[in-house]
Formats: C-alpha cells, sequence, structure tokens
C-alpha cells in the first residue's frame, strides 16, 4: 500500500511542469543571476576599473603611471573615454609640479567605498612613479640614495599587516547565494504539495482512500516521503550548479570544505521543516488559491528575515537577531558553516535537531488536522 | 442485511438525519430518494465509514458497524458524486493505485474494467476521457475490492443518456454477481428501472419504504393529479398544491376540485388518474418539488 502512494505521489509531482519549474529551474537560475551580481559586493578580489587616462604632462614620470597602471590587472585601461567608469587626467607640468592635483571624474554610478579603494590603487601607482622620478633627479648627486629610492615599492600590503579574526568569515557571492537559493526552493515544495493536497481533498480521493481503510498517517507519511526525495535532488542538482555553471561566468566556484555528513545532514533536516510546514499549510488551507498565497508569502517573509534575500552579515545587529527565528536562518547557518568553517557533524547538530523538531511539530499538527477534517467529512 | 436502527447525525444546528431507521435486504438493489438537503449523502457516508453517526446503530451483516469499521469498510464500497481518481493519471494507474492500496486481486481487477468496458482506454489519461467514460473508472475503482455492498451516489449526474443507460445495465449485473446495490440519484425514473426496493426520506427522516412496484400502484392509485396552466391564486383557494402547475386530489373530490378551477378560470392541461411513476408519489407524498 505504502509504496503504491509513493510511487503515485512521484507521478503527480512529476507531471506537474509548474512545479518542476518552481522547484528546479527557479532556484538555479537564481543562484546563477544572485552569485554573478553580486559577486563584485562580496569580494575586491575580482573587481576591475575601466578607466581612461588623459595625460597633459607626456613627461617620463606621467608615463610610468600609465605604465604601472597598464600592468595592473585590476585596471582595464581604455581609449574610449565615454565607455569608462574614471577618467583620470594628468595635468601639464605635473612631474615638476609636486603640488599639483590630479584629477578624477567619475563617470558611473559607483558606491563611495569602490571610489576609496579605486583611489588607493592609483595612488600607489603615482607614489611610485614620483619616487623614481625623484630617484632620476637625485641619481647624479646621490647615486646611492636614487637607488635606495627606486628600489622603494609602496603598495597598501607593504604598509599595512592585517590580521582577520578568525572566528569570522565572510563568503564569497556564490558561497552565500548556493545555499540561500538551496533553502528557499526547498520551502517551494508548498506549491505542488498544496496543490495536489487541495486537489485530493475536492475530488474527494482523500475521503475515498479513507473509506478503503487507509490511515491518516499512512497518507501523510506517504506525500512526505516524495518529497524529501525531491527536495535532496534539489540540493546535488544546486550544488552542481554552483561548483561547475557559475565558474563558466568569471564568478568563482562552489567550494565545499565541510564533511558530506554534515551536508547531508543539515539538507535531510532542512527538508524535513519544509516537508513539515508545507503539510500544515496544505492541509489547513481551503483551496490550492489559498495555500500558495499563504506558502508564498510566509516564504518570501521566512527568506527576507532568515538572509535568504541579504545576508545577514550585513545586516544590523537587531535584524541578525530576528533572523534566528526563521528556520530557513537554521538551515543557512548550516550550510555556511560547512563551506566556509569546513564544519564537521558535531558543529552543525545543533541546527540539524532545531529543523527535525521543527519539521516534526508541524508534520503532526498537520496529521491532527487532517484527521479532524476526514472525521468531520471534509 | 443491513439494519439500520435509530441514526442521528447533526452539522452543528443543522439535523441531516433524525431518528433514522431502514433495512436493506441482501442482493437487493436499493434505492435512497430524497430532495438535495434531504441527508442521502450523509447516510451513505455513515454507512460506509467515512464520518461518525452521533447516535444510532447501524448492523452490517452482523457486524456492528461502529465497532468493526475496518472490516465493514473492506466490504463495501461507496461510489461518490464526484469523480474522485486523479485526472493526471491514466486509467490504468488509476486502477491500479486503488487496487494496491487495497490489496486487490487480480480477478476483481479484470472485472472491474471488464464490467465496466474500460479496456480500450486503459492508457488514456483520466483528464481526457468524456463524462461516461468517467464515471465508469470512478464505478470501476469501487469494484476493485469486490465489495459486498456498494453504494451509489447519484453516479449518472451530467452525462449522456447513452453512458447513463450503459451504467444502469451495469448495476443491474450486480445483483447477478451478489452484489448489494444502494442507490441514490435525482433522477426517479432510473430507481424505477433498476430498484428492487425504494426509500424515501425528507429532512433526515424515512417517509416511505416499500418495494417499488407497491409504491407506485397500490398506495398511490387513489390519487389524482391536475396539471392545470399557471395561475397564482392555486393557494389561496385551498387546493393541494404540489407545484406551481400540479393539484393534487382525490378520487371522491375531484368533481368539486375541477368545478373550483372552472370557477376561477384556471384552465386544465391534463388529468392523471393514479400516479403512474415514482415521481408522482413521490412528488405527493413530500409535497416537494426539488429533486
Amino acid at each position: 500500500m505504502f509504496k503504491a502512494m509513493i510511487k503515485k505521489e512521484f507521478l503527480l509531482v512529476f507531471r506537474d511542469r509548474h512545479a518542476l519549474l518552481a522547484l528546479f529551474v527557479m532556484p538555479a537560475i537564481f543562484i546563477l543571476i544572485m552569485s554573478v551580481a553580486m559577486r563584485d559586493q562580496f569580494t575586491s578580489d575580482s573587481i576591475v576599473f575601466t578607466l581612461y587616462v588623459h595625460d597633459t604632462d607626456k613627461s617620463k614620470m606621467s608615463k610610468d603611471i600609465l605604465a604601472n597602471i597598464q600592468a595592473d590587472k585590476k585596471f582595464h585601461l581604455i581609449k574610449d573615454k565615454h565607455s569608462a567608469q574614471f577618467i583620470v587626467k594628468i595635468p601639464k607640468r605635473y612631474e615638476k609640479k609636486p603640488n599639483a592635483k590630479v584629477r578624477i571624474d567619475v563617470r558611473d554610478s559607483i558606491k563611495s567605498d569602490q571610489i576609496e579603494v579605486f583611489k588607493a590603487m592609483l595612488l600607489e601607482h603615482i607614489l611610485n612613479a614620483r619616487l623614481e622620478s625623484m630617484a632620476r633627479n637625485i641619481e647624479d648627486k646621490s647615486p646611492k640614495a636614487a637607488k635606495t629610492l627606486s628600489n622603494l615599492e609602496i603598495s597598501v600590503d607593504s604598509i599595512y599587516k592585517v590580521r582577520y579574526n578568525s572566528s569570522i568569515h565572510i563568503p564569497n557571492s556564490t558561497q552565500q547565494s548556493v545555499p540561500a537559493w538551496i533553502v528557499f526552493g526547498m520551502f517551494f515544495i508548498i506549491i505542488p504539495m498544496s496543490t495536489i493536497y487541495v486537489n485530493e481533498r475536492k475530488q474527494n480521493t482523500l475521503a475515498r482512500l479513507n473509506s478503503m481503510n487507509v490511515p491518516v498517517l499512512a497518507m501523510s507519511i506517504s506525500k512526505s516521503i516524495p518529497y524529501l526525495v525531491i527536495n535532496q535532488l534539489q540540493v546535488l542538482i544546486m550544488l552542481g550548479v554552483g561548483m561547475y555553471i557559475v565558474p563558466l561566468f568569471d564568478t568563482p566556484a562552489l567550494v565545499i570544505n565541510g564533511s558530506l555528513l554534515a551536508l547531508g545532514a543539515v539538507s535531510i533536516a532542512l527538508s524535513i521543516a519544509a516537508v513539515g510546514i508545507s503539510s500544515l499549510i496544505a492541509v489547513s488551507a481551503k483551496s490550492s488559491e489559498q495555500a500558495t498565497t499563504i506558502g508564498g508569502i510566509l516564504n518570501i517573509l521566512l527568506g527576507a528575515i532568515g538572509g535568504v534575500m541579504v545576508p545577514k552579515f550585513i545586516m544590523p545587529p537587531v535584524m541578525q537577531k530576528l533572523a534566528e527565528i526563521s528556520p530557513m536562518s537554521w538551515g543557512l547557518d548550516g550550510f555556511l558553516d560547512i563551506f566556509l568553517k569546513s564544519a564537521n557533524f558535531s558543529m552543525v547538530l545543533n541546527n540539524v535537531l532545531m529543523l527535525i523538531s521543527f519539521g516534526i511539530i508541524c508534520l503532526m499538527l498537520s496529521i491532527l488536522i487532517l484527521r479532524i477534517k476526514i472525521n468531520k467529512g471534509l | 442485511m443491513i439494519k439500520i436502527k435509530n441514526l442521528s447525525k447533526s452539522y452543528g444546528e443543522k439535523k441531516a438525519l433524525d431518528n433514522l431507521s431502514l433495512e436493506i435486504q441482501e442482493g437487493s438493489i436499493f434505492g435512497l430518494l430524497g430532495v438535495n438537503g434531504a441527508g442521502k449523502t450523509t447516510l451513505l457516508s455513515i454507512l460506509n465509514g467515512i464520518i461518525t453517526q452521533d447516535s444510532g446503530t447501524i448492523e452490517f451483516f452482523g457486524l456492528d458497524a461502529k465497532k468493526d469499521i475496518k472490516k465493514v469498510k473492506s466490504l463495501s464500497s461507496i461510489i461518490p458524486q464526484h469523480l474522485a481518481f486523479y485526472e493526471e493519471l491514466s486509467v490504468k494507474e488509476n486502477l491500479d493505485f486503488f487496487a494496491k492500496v487495497q490489496n486487490a486481486k487480480q480477478e476483481h481487477y479484470d472485472k472491474a474494467i471488464e464490467v465496466n468496458s474500460l479496456e480500450k482506454i486503459l492508457s488514456q489519461k483520466a483528464s481526457t476521457l468524456s463524462g461516461g467514460q468517467k464515471r465508469r473508472l470512478n464505478i470501476a475503482i469501487g469494484l476493485l475490492n469486490n465489495p459486498k455492498v456498494i453504494y451509489f451516489d447519484e453516479p449518472t449526474v451530467g452525462i449522456d443518456p447513452k453512458s447513463r443507460n450503459e451504467i444502469l445495465d451495469s448495476i443491474k449485473e450486480y445483483k447477478n454477481f451478489g452484489i448489494t446495490v444502494v442507490y441514490t440519484s435525482h433522477y426517479m425514473n432510473e430507481i424505477e428501472k433498476i430498484c428492487d426496493e425504494v426509500a424515501i426520506i425528507s429532512q433526515g427522516k424515512l417517509i416511505e419504504q416499500d418495494r417499488v412496484e407497491n409504491l407506485i400502484t397500490n398506495r398511490s392509485s387513489e390519487s389524482i393529479s391536475i396539471e392545470v396552466i399557471y395561475s397564482d391564486n392555486l393557494e389561496s383557494l385551498g387546493l393541494n398544491v404540489i407545484n406551481e402547475t400540479t393539484i393534487q386530489t382525490k378520487e371522491s373530490e375531484l368533481f368539486a376540485t375541477l368545478e373550483l378551477c372552472k370557477k376561477h378560470n384556471i384552465s386544465i392541461k391534463q388529468i392523471n388518474y393514479g400516479s403512474t411513476n415514482l415521481e408522482k408519489y413521490f412528488l405527493k407524498i413530500t409535497g416537494d418539488c426539488d429533486v
């Protein structure tokens, strides 16, 4: 009996094209888009500034500046000033007048912190060219001092030694997007689950099954198992997208540093939570429209609070605290611990237990409600 | 035999069944007749264990239907009014599924397909079937567990006359298999055509139970129905108005009634001596035309 019910559920879900789109295609596209779009917001490693340099000085020093910029992979020097993010003008007689200022025109809407990064990087090249120029000027009088000056290589890293707190791990865009949209996509099972549940109630198939001595518990559990499997498929596909498809778009690939056991545990626990809340909404709703509306809104709210749409580490402390009420956040934290902190099973156990408890409570409530509804003749 | 004693069921303030008692003979085709909301579906749902009664008892072939609910369910089957199968699955997938959840035997599976002529449409998706084919699939699912009793809840609603006749013929066949059939329908000619016995219920109470032929011949022979052109003063004249164009009277009062009609310019279309069919008898005793 159980096998037949599970098979039926699989057939119904896999014939629902809209459900498949929502469950597999939507999160995959989100992962791709968000990883690529947010790439520069999460890391400065891949930032490339496009600039046009208007050299009115034409001195040896200004040519050195240009050469330094050209050699730097973080700068993309172009000849069309209209396409540039920044236009840098080196004034006339710049080498001769140390107080003269280089003018920077910011052409695009670029965040102020990025402008500061640009200025710091450009400063390195200007200072190094200035040192070279000074070395040339004193070469005849003091060759030793000139050599010392010429050997000086000024860079931000040569001046500062930065030590990072080992407990802080900032994800890159892929590390943030993949788990976030996996979690979101897993909770989207509410759509097909509620549609099938409500249709079965409407079409009296649940009442018919009840008249055939099929226990309510068997109805609920047989509905849950296919979605647990679907959720695991979603996780595998989305991880695949993060590992193999996202890098094709010049974006960092997802790297799984933590234990696979921990990954599997978080994934199954999340699925139990998603199935639980989906069942609860599906049996409580009067129509599939009501279920999909409530489910959709709840999903978005839990996602927004739980750090799916906006990463938790950029939220203010109050919001970070609020995020802890969302089961999506428990799952997301589990995944991030695995991807960023190389977490093992014991490190994610707390999140796993919370998710499983939440899922089982919801599932038990849904069974109770379904039993009451069936006894009342639905 | 199914013995129903003092059965009551309420939904909030509304009494769906009110101290209802009746008996259904084994191997018969038993008709349940009543207007919408009379309690027919509630009675079928209780008989099949889908819902439970507030009070009263049901003895199902010697079993207490409340205590032995699982056994009762396994021996009976309900063909719901609404099509209760999966539209997205094929006919075969539906039959396979419902057969497996009941551990149906292969011979009963084959019989359900054969009796309902589903052989040629097994691979067809249920949503693409015609109205009649859907009804037949709905019925076939109910036969899979080889039930001792089948409850039909208005199985011919919304289908064409040809399919309706096919379904009625197949139901008559179940009697030959020794199956007891409890049949509700809006169409009284169907009950007249296939049922051996009929119970008329109104507002959850049993009004009458007898063999169909007894109801439509013996008991109704003295009544006369007069069809008239619509007139809004029929009730004010103290006539026994069945519906807005039908008056019921007795043989002894026929001439007085005709005189009264003539006096008030009520044109008469037709006079029927005795109730010639179940519908007229039903209208007479329930005084309701919302069937």
